[in-house]
């Protein structure tokens, strides 16, 4: 819906120049702690940017709202960079010259945030990619961190649910033919050989393909009893709706990535049945997710997504961690991330990194299924 | 056999999309000789349109269309009102910068006043569907059809009876000759882009419906996709750019049976490369049709460049290597140092385009190529930097110049075409052959830059190289020009076949152009992938290469100063309006527009 209200928020967002995180009344006074944000605010990507934001000030509600970090509000700087490595790289530099800036968040894709990765490694910034599943990306130094879902964690995950509780034994795989689609993928279709399915197909689009009849019948000709996608919601949406009209009748399964109330708006009736394995869900009872779930209702009127979940998990993380820190220099940042434990975390339960590999393994699984409209627990009906 | 009958079916749902863009594009093409970039914005709008219409005001589909159609006209004469016709004078190249400014800004306008949520267009129609083969297809299918079936047929009976239809192809035939005979030309363009953006205004709200999903930024790949089928049936061509249609996305539903979705482009640009050098006017051309004008040069009193004294350039230069020492600030340096590598793609497209006459749209691919060779060889192999960033811009120049090789023949914009094409099909094999260049997980931990075998960090240092790398290039380029060299590509551009009755041979020259082009360019690619570190096949994407060609219309083109002055504003013009958060693409867009108005001949005059 086009309302009044985004019309306000955008006209806002011009206004505070430099789009700092908002503040709230009964927030702390003082020098305010700043993370930095590189991110996608325009261009094709610009949608994650926007949801980055909800999470991000949801947090900040809470953090600011309890009195801060040491008196002090913690806010952000968003710098808009398409996502787009030579803009990511400036915003870099502008980053580690700021020394308001404790710790940088972002960017989206893999190409932009790597491209920034040796300028916050040599200047001793903490460059935290909370979308950055990239295999590789943790890789340039110890500077570089992620609490992003690791794929190799995700997909055995899926595999168990797909094979054994659902029961597919002849898999067709549609993915993102990106870094993250691809290794997904892979780490999919180890699982479910190993739980002795098979994977019929395996096909990789583009992210701006809209088109998926003529490779819903090469899938459809392979015979599979299943569908797994890993995709986004918007192009998951798509498949599933052309799914039903190019005669592909299974039951359809995809990666927690297309969990979004968008999904079902996108999808209308084509989504009913479609099963997931998300990171959490409004009815889990989860204290860390009901406080959530909650909350982001009241200020957005909306339910939250996985974009939202990541970005709001991300700055709770690095509340606790800016309050355990001894100072506030960037290397004690650093030093405080390998320390902190079990930070409630909506997507991990208690989230603790792994020193060596700068990430957090371990994240929450719910089985889930779109039943009349919305994502329901899975009832344990298997489909075969 | 069931699964044939069913790829084709899809092939023509898909191609009757491409269809109603396709008609547009088709329509502008053959009236102004325009490659019209701000065609898929118009969809765009046309989309947002019919959501609000639907959504909002709750109209029924009839009146959804009607003003769909309305609004979109209006939209159409107001960007040929302000957007093109003020630049009738221009060089044929400045209306094309035009539309890619427009298409930013009216992109822009779209998110801001939208967001950039995707948003679902509820359906209209009852949702009755067709069994057909093993799938179905729905009432909006057929709708699509008939509405570009009907659209065509009633172009076609508006060209060939009316009296506008007439001027409108007279116009098409010869602009001048038309203007003597007193046809309003100004009308007639007014009429082609109210018919083209009233046509792709519906396309957008029917696809948008179709699909249930619209989105700000969908309307670039629509226009890739239109300009391709509208090539395929025959430039200017109305009933041709259907078929076309329909053909590529049969061709590509094939593609996919064949090899698999990841294919599915490659097969799309090989049949447009294909259809370019077997038939360069399109399958359903007519004979006897004016060969293709250049797009720069012959009929353009050139300007007169303006001529910077060598004293302050050289104190211009001293004051750039001088920067990093009076100033400590590294996001400056930075911004500077990808003007500086931008600065080189510029001079490489400056040279092919301004210089030779070949205006390419496919630049990205030759950063691409010297990114990816020095990167796997330093990365996989152990080759020393200094070495493989050589090698880079060596097989860029050598790889670069036989892929484009088969577009010599061709003349004006179906060059850029051409190039377009090989641009994506570059891209598109480093995605999926995979044993090389591993596909989309892309190259991680590409050595660093290193000078002399000292590792390069240093955000100063970097620059120096960048600058030095590029300053000696660029001179390089000038003493190019000024040798018989630069006179002789002169000469190809301005007149080929004056050229070619002196003893010029033509390929010789374009191909020395594109060889010293490609290694300017993939050095600069090369130097982009050790400084990144990272990249994978969207590095070096499409919009990089409409930036190329910005850079190079903007400074003026086969103007050497001009495509580094030309980097420098387009690299920097982003990060100055970053006050503006969300609005900066959008101010961008704007200060294109007034630029092009002001200085269509580009900032320091086309040589």
């Amino acid at each position: 819906m086009i309302s009044r209200r985004t019309l306000l928020q955008s006209g806002t967002a011009a206004l505070l120049a430099n789009s700092v995180g908002r503040s709230i009344a009964a927030e702390p006074t003082g020098e305010p702690i700043y993370l930095g944000v590189s991110g996608p605010l325009t261009g094709p990507n610009a949608q994650y940017g926007a949801q980055w934001k909800q999470g991000f000030d949801l947090a900040l509600d809470q953090i600011n709202g309890s009195g801060g970090i040491k008196g002090r509000p913690l806010r952000y700087i968003f710098e808009d960079t398409q996502s787009d490595p030579k803009q990511t790289v400036a915003v870099a530099q502008k980053f580690v010259a700021d020394k308001r800036i404790v710790a940088e968040l972002g960017d989206f894709a893999s190409p932009a945030s790597m491209a920034a990765s040796p300028i916050y490694q040599r200047a001793g910034l903490v460059q935290f990619g909370f979308t950055n599943s990239h295999p590789a990306f943790t890789k340039p130094g110890d500077f570089i961190w992620s609490n992003s879902v690791s794929q190799a964690d995700e997909q055995p995950l899926n595999a168990t649910y797909v094979v054994n509780k659902l029961g597919f034994k002849r898999i067709a795989v549609l993915y993102l033919n990106t870094d993250w689609g691809r290794t997904s993928k892979d780490h999919f279709a180890a699982k479910a050989k190993e739980l002795g399915a098979e994977v019929v197909a395996s096909e990789g689009y583009q992210p701006d393909e809209k088109d998926f009849r003529s490779t819903l019948v090469r899938v459809r000709d392979a015979k599979p009893d299943g569908l797994f996608l890993v995709s986004y919601y918007a192009d998951g949406a798509l498949i599933v709706r052309q799914a039903r009209q190019t005669g592909v009748t299974v039951p359809i399964a995809a990666s927690s990535s297309i969990y979004s109330p968008k999904f079902i708006e996108l999808g209308a009736e084509a989504s009913e049945g479609v099963f997931t394995n998300a990171r959490f869900f409004p009815e889990d009872p989860r204290p860390e997710v009901q406080s959530f779930v909650t909350t982001f209702q009241a200020k957005y009127g909306k339910e939250p997504d996985a974009f939202n979940a990541y970005a709001y998990d991300t700055v709770v993380l690095f509340g606790q961690v800016l309050r355990e820190a001894p100072n506030l220099d960037r290397t004690t940042i650093r030093d405080t991330l390998a320390r902190v434990k079990d930070v409630p975390s909506v997507v991990y339960g208690k989230a603790t990194f792994d020193p060596q590999t700068r990430r957090v393994l371990g994240a929450q699984s719910a089985q889930l299924v779109v039943r009349n409209g919305r994502f329901t627990l899975w009832d344990g009906v298997k489909t075969n | 056999m069931t699964s044939w009958f069913d790829h084709t079916i899809n092939g023509l749902i898909i191609g009757n999309i491409y269809g109603l863009l396709a008609v547009g594009l088709a329509l502008i093409f053959g009236v102004s000789r325009l490659i019209n970039f701000a065609h898929g914005s118009v969809y765009v709008v046309g989309a947002y349109v019919g959501w609000v219409a639907v959504s909002v005001l709750h109209t029924p589909f009839p009146v959804t269309l009607a003003l769909v159609v309305i609004l979109a006209a209006l939209l159409g004469i107001a960007i040929e009102r302000f957007g093109i016709r003020p630049l009738a004078g221009a060089p044929r190249i400045a209306p094309l910068l035009a539309t890619i400014g427009l298409s930013f800004v009216l992109d822009q306008t779209v998110q801001i006043l939208f967001s950039p949520d995707p948003r679902s267009v509820p359906m209209q129609l009852p949702n009755w569907r067709l069994e057909i083969g093993g799938g179905s297809i729905g009432m909006l299918d057929l709708l699509i059809g008939g509405i570009g079936i009907t659209a065509a047929g009633a172009l076609f009976a508006f060209l060939k009876l009316t009296k506008w239809g007439w001027a409108v192809r007279a116009t098409a035939l010869d602009r001048d000759a038309a203007r003597v005979v007193g046809v309003d030309v100004d009308q007639v363009n007014r009429i082609v882009f109210a018919i083209a953006a009233a046509l792709g205004g519906v396309g957008g709200v029917l696809v948008g419906m179709y699909y249930n999903v619209i989105t700000p930024t969908m309307g670039f790949e629509a226009t890739l996709k239109g300009i391709v089928a509208e090539v395929v049936g025959g430039v200017g061509n109305v009933p041709g750019a259907i078929v076309g249609s329909l053909l590529l996305g049969i061709i590509e539903s094939y593609g996919v049976a064949l090899l698999g979705t990841s294919y599915r482009n490659l097969f799309a640009f090989l049949l447009l490369i294909a259809i370019l050098v077997l038939r360069p006017n399109g399958l359903f051309a007519s004979r006897h049709q004016l060969p293709p004008e250049p797009m720069t040069g012959t009929f353009i009193a050139p300007s007169k460049p303006i001529g910077l004294p060598v004293p302050l350039l050289a104190a211009l230069a001293a004051f750039a290597i001088a920067l990093p020492l009076l100033i400590d600030n590294g996001y400056l340096i930075q911004t500077l140092t990808n003007a500086w590598l931008y600065a080189l793609l510029g001079l490489s497209l400056t040279l092919v385009a301004g210089t030779s006459g070949q205006v390419s749209l496919g630049h990205a691919a030759l950063l691409a190529i010297g990114g990816y060779t020095s990167a796997l060889l330093a990365a996989d192999y152990g080759f020393p930097v200094w070495l493989t960033i050589i090698a880079g811009g060596l097989m860029a120049a050598g790889l670069g110049t036989l892929l484009v090789s088969p577009a010599f023949r061709l003349r004006g914009h179906y060059v850029s075409i051409a190039t377009l094409g090989i641009g994506e099909i570059v891209a598109l094999v480093i995605l999926n052959w995979e044993s090389v260049t591993h596909g989309p997980i892309g190259v991680a931990g590409i050595p660093p830059l290193e000078f002399f075998g000292r590792p390069l960090y240093d955000t100063n240092a970097i620059y120096w190289v960048a600058f030095a790398i590029m300053l000696a290039l660029a001179l390089l380029q000038v003493r190019l020009l000024s040798s018989h060299l630069g006179r002789t590509m002169r000469a190809v551009r301005d007149d080929d076949v004056a050229a070619r009755s002196f003893g010029i041979s033509l390929n010789r020259y374009k191909g020395l152009a594109f060889a010293f082009g490609g290694f300017v360019a993939g050095i600069s690619g090369a130097f982009t992938a050790h400084m990144y570190s990272f990249i994978n096949h969207e590095t070096f994407n499409t919009h990089i290469s409409v930036l190329a060609l910005t850079i190079a219309i903007l400074g003026g083109m086969g103007n050497v100063g001009g495509a580094i002055l030309g980097a420098v504003a387009l690299i920097g013009l982003p990060e100055v309006f970053r006050i503006a958060a969300e609005y900066r693409i959008l101010l961008y867009g704007i200060a294109l527009l007034l630029l092009v108005r002001f200085r269509p001949q580009g900032l320091l005059g086309t040589v």
